[in-house]
């Protein structure tokens, strides 16, 4: 599979995974506070990481855990499946 | 303790998810009432399991007072926890506004016997059903037994002494002595109890294995303590949070002083040797009692660990003989969770609120479904009692051996 991860996607996963919700369109407006300002804490991205592989069956780098912001997370986990495919 | 100047701990707040009610209210109602609301076994995956009632929280709905990112994090018996501790800081009046500008002068303490059982089920569900990646990372922190204090402390925002007990059934009763002494040290206000969540498949075949796990099939006979009728207890789930803060600041805010957390001590018998509780038990009291600096006939009602073995039950009548003389036999007992099963460590919290209670309009409450006590002891049973009630005596023992007995003096509410 090598589909793009939209950000309605991962808004989806935001809330199965974390909790959290929020309108896809707001996710690429947030700043640099990004993840943290939602109340997406580091097991709640670990979480939405672990989703994407087991559904895409492709491990996503270690940055990606890491990130910082919703486009910064898309960028990598994007550019990711496009290698892979 | 009767230093001059001795920073006293205050009840101010009850917080109560029970079977028999989801808030205090409905609690009280129910408990002085003398309601039995003990059923069979409903939750799912548990219908099947040789244990055939428990007392159940059916009325609870989670996302009705907790966001929906701290649900997704955590198990049952830590939404118990969050809801309880919610309950207890309004009714204590103490909001955000109150508890942000001076974050390190409030913290949490819980006891918890087991921890998240459902989460935990279902991550190893997960785990061995379709492997390491299918399960998720909140399964690190959900099943710990100090996941309650934790997620209270940083969805409030607590920052003071924050702290679980692992002491067995009666760390409910020692994780409050524990909120006092933190308030005796010097912090305002402690958030503290404790609630359970056992009624999960796993967590049920987990108790199968105690031979005093009543197995029972009619709700009206499986827990009759103090009868020759005893056949065991019957779990249950819910507890309850309580704010455990100074007594002068509680005063100075213009708060209810609902009730003083006077003295506790806590012994260990050994697991299953109820022979040997009776000792543990006695000597608790009299250590609680001797640190509240009260008299064995200044106790006007004991809430009874009430376990419902034959052999536990006269332990426990005999310990009271023990330590309170002559009062032993005279001073009203009664055992409300009877009524609604033991929540482990939540069952002595539980007791507590209802102490308090109890005292606040002077009625003692009964214990249901029990009827013909053989023990030389005054219990309350059919319906409630009316009496002046200053001094009530709580007590408690865990399976694995602990023994913890706790002293509530009346509050003179905000005089």
């Amino acid at each position: 599979m090598t589909a793009q991860i939209t950000v309605e996607v991962l808004a989806a996963l935001m809330k199965k995974a974390a909790g959290v919700t929020v309108a896809p369109d707001a996710l690429l407006e947030l700043g640099e506070s990004g993840f943290d300002a939602l109340g997406v804490d580091s097991l709640g991205l670990l979480g939405i990481v672990g989703e994407l592989e087991n559904t895409h069956g492709t491990p996503m780098p270690p940055d990606a855990e890491r990130c910082k912001t919703p486009r910064q997370f898309l960028d990598l986990v994007n550019s990711t499946l496009m290698a892979g495919a | 303790m009767s230093a001059p100047h001795e920073r006293r701990a205050a009840i101010t707040g009850i917080g109560v998810v029970a079977p028999n009610g989801t808030s205090t209210d409905t609690f009280w109602k129910a408990t002085q009432e003398g309601l039995s609301v003990l059923d069979r076994v409903t939750r799912e995956g548990c219908e099947h399991l040789p244990l055939k009632v428990a007392g159940e929280v059916r009325a609870f709905e989670p996302a009705a007072t907790i966001e929906e990112r701290f649900l997704v994090q955590t198990d049952r018996f830590t939404h118990f926890a969050m809801a309880a501790a919610d309950f207890a800081l309004d009714d204590a009046r103490l909001g955000q506004a109150d508890t942000s500008e001076e974050p390190y002068s409030i913290g949490v303490v819980t006891a918890a016997g087991s921890g998240g059982g459902a989460f935990g089920q279902r991550e190893l569900q997960q785990l061995w059903g379709k492997g390491s990646r299918f399960v998720g990372p909140y399964q690190s922190i959900a099943w710990f037994y100090a996941a309650s204090t934790g997620q209270i402390s940083i969805r409030r925002g607590f920052k003071g002494p924050c702290s679980v007990v692992a002491s067995d059934e009666a760390g409910g009763l020692d994780a409050l002595a524990h909120a006092a002494r933190a308030v005796r040290r010097g912090t305002d206000v402690i958030v503290a109890g404790s609630t359970e969540a056992p009624l999960a498949p796993y967590s049920v075949v987990c108790q199968l294995g105690y031979q005093e796990l009543s197995c029972a099939a009619d709700p009206s006979r499986a827990y009759r303590p103090f009868t020759e009728a005893a056949c065991g207890f019957v779990p249950a789930e819910g507890g309850a949070m309580l704010v455990v803060e100074a007594e002068q600041a509680a005063r100075e805010r213009g708060a209810d002083v609902r009730a003083l957390v006077a003295g506790h001590a806590a012994t260990f018998t050994g697991a299953s040797r109820w022979a040997e509780s009776r000792g543990g038990l006695a000597h608790a009291v009299r250590q609680a009692l001797d640190e509240a600096g009260c008299a064995p006939e200044e106790v006007d009602v004991v809430f009874a660990d009430a376990l419902g073995v034959p052999e536990a039950d006269r332990a426990e009548a005999l310990a009271l003989a023990d330590a309170l003389g002559a009062h032993g036999t005279r001073v009203p007992v009664t055992a409300p969770k009877t009524g609604i099963g033991r929540g482990y460590c939540a069952a002595p919290v539980l007791d507590t609120a209802a102490a308090v209670l109890a005292m606040e309009h002077g009625l003692i409450p009964p214990t249901p479904n029990v009827f013909d006590v053989c023990h030389d002891l005054d219990l309350v049973t059919g319906r409630a009692r009316v009496a002046e009630l200053r001094t009530a005596l709580v007590l408690s023992r865990g399976l694995m051996g602990s023994n913890s007995a706790l002293v509530l003096r009346r509050g003179a509410g905000n005089a």
